[in-house]
């Protein structure tokens, strides 16, 4: 009697009309999720709610930041609308209050009037998705020197502005979670005023090869196979490309390698789980690596990548900085191929290998 | 607020750093042919390693860490 009554369903569906379901039409262009949107959220909202250990590991953030913003001493403007785009804890902010000291051109000496950029801005908005983080350094004293006007948005990919809004737009550490890089990048140019600078930074090719080299072999060797647990980056040489592709104009791509010394791979790990910059690809497994991968994984790294005369072990984490500016009037424009007067070799000298 | 309480990875870290020994064995193992890793090829090696772990993680208190 049990059996008959488990195949009715079975029965009655095959009997029924096949059941149509409303026709839908997917968007456009359909893009290829990598990274889970949500896991991130949550990552960053719960790294953040611990304010102590999150502030401790800023030290990544803080420092990239300063160096972003070094970059925009070059430019000779105010700017009176910026955005922070993916502003963590407002680590572009508090870069931009931070006085950058001025040296003597003929004594290379500190001279006593410092720089501070956060003069040239009008006004710096700054929207990141984690509204935990977002705020979590919002009574710190840098807040008054800067009017800034937090923003949480529920997703970095789709920005709700509208064209020609903001002077500057800034990314710090942020965009190396975006699935749809091109489309955000079209974005950011559409939003910017004409004639106007998009600067960021993100992580980039071979960030953390250490740590993704060796959990590789620790997987491989301990379960027999290689799940992906260090996200997969852009490449410099992609940067350019995607740039100009958004419809960016004079631009401007340079790599730095920050190298960073670790007590162990734990603390390594650690730190970037308190930075909330764990792993949130769609395909890895869910739960934590487990005990023997980890124990195995410790001894890999050491052994592959400790220098010999340190007590720690190295982690690269690889900037790319890039600069491109929207179309505008009057903007330099660079000269057609091949009607170069003066050859660099005259001027630069070198060129050729005779001692 | 300063928590005087050892967090498990931290425990972890400490167990693994007194078997150093035991990891350079099991870490040379697999750099002699990283490129031919397949699965338990140091499974030996690791077990030595697994077994030390084990042992000084029993003998690290849950406090004092520094």
């Amino acid at each position: 009697m049990s059996a008959l009554r488990s195949f009715r369903p079975l029965l009655r569906s095959s009997l029924a009309p096949a059941r149509r379901t409303y026709a839908s039409q997917t968007s456009g262009n359909p893009v290829l999720e990598i990274f889970n949107r949500k896991t991130k959220h949550i990552q960053k909202d719960r790294a953040a709610q611990n304010v102590e250990e999150s502030r401790k590991v800023d030290y990544l953030k803080d420092e990239v930041a300063m160096r972003l913003c070094e970059r925009l001493l070059d430019i000779k403007r105010t700017f009176p609308n910026v955005l922070d785009l993916g502003a963590n804890s407002c680590n572009i902010a508090r870069a931009l209050t931070t006085p950058i000291p001025n040296l003597d051109p003929d004594t290379g000496a500190e001279t006593h009037d410092a720089t501070t950029l956060s003069d040239r801005i009008g006004n710096l908005t700054c929207v990141e998705t984690s509204p935990a983080l977002l705020n979590r350094d919002i009574d710190l004293p840098f807040n008054r020197n800067l009017p800034i006007s937090r923003e949480v948005i529920p997703d970095l990919e789709s920005l709700p502005y509208q064209p020609n809004t903001f002077d500057a737009v800034l990314s710090s550490l942020s965009i190396h979670w975006i699935n749809d890089l091109p489309s955000l990048l079209a974005q950011v140019n559409s939003i910017l005023k004409p004639d106007c600078p998009f600067i960021a930074a993100m992580f980039g090719g071979d960030t953390l090869f250490e740590l993704r080299t060796s959990l590789q072999l620790a997987d491989l060797e301990r379960r027999g196979g290689v799940s992906p647990h260090v996200s997969p980056l852009a490449d410099v040489r992609d940067v350019g490309g995607l740039l100009t592709k958004a419809g960016f104009k004079m631009l401007t791509v340079d790599v730095e390698d920050i190298v960073v010394e670790y007590p162990d791979t734990f603390a390594l790990m650690a730190d970037l789980q308190a930075m909330g910059e764990n792993s949130a690809i769609m395909q890895r497994e869910a739960g934590p690596i487990s005990r023997d991968v980890l124990l195995a994984n410790e001894a890999i790294y050491r052994q592959l990548h400790k220098e010999e005369d340190s007590r720690g072990i190295p982690a690269t984490f690889r900037l790319i900085y890039m600069i491109g500016w929207k179309e505008g009037e009057g903007q330099a424009q660079p000269l057609a191929r091949g009607s170069g007067q003066v050859n660099l070799k005259d001027i630069l000298g070198g060129g050729d290998f005779r001692p | 607020m300063p928590s005087t309480r050892t967090r498990p990875i931290e425990k972890f870290a400490k167990a693994t750093s007194k078997c150093a020994v035991e990891a350079a064995a099991y870490g040379k193992c697999i750099v002699a042919d990283y490129q031919g890793v397949h699965k338990d090829m140091c499974a030996k090696e690791f077990m030595r390693l697994k077994d030390c772990f084990l042992v000084k993680l029993r003998s690290t208190p849950m406090t004092g860490y520094v």
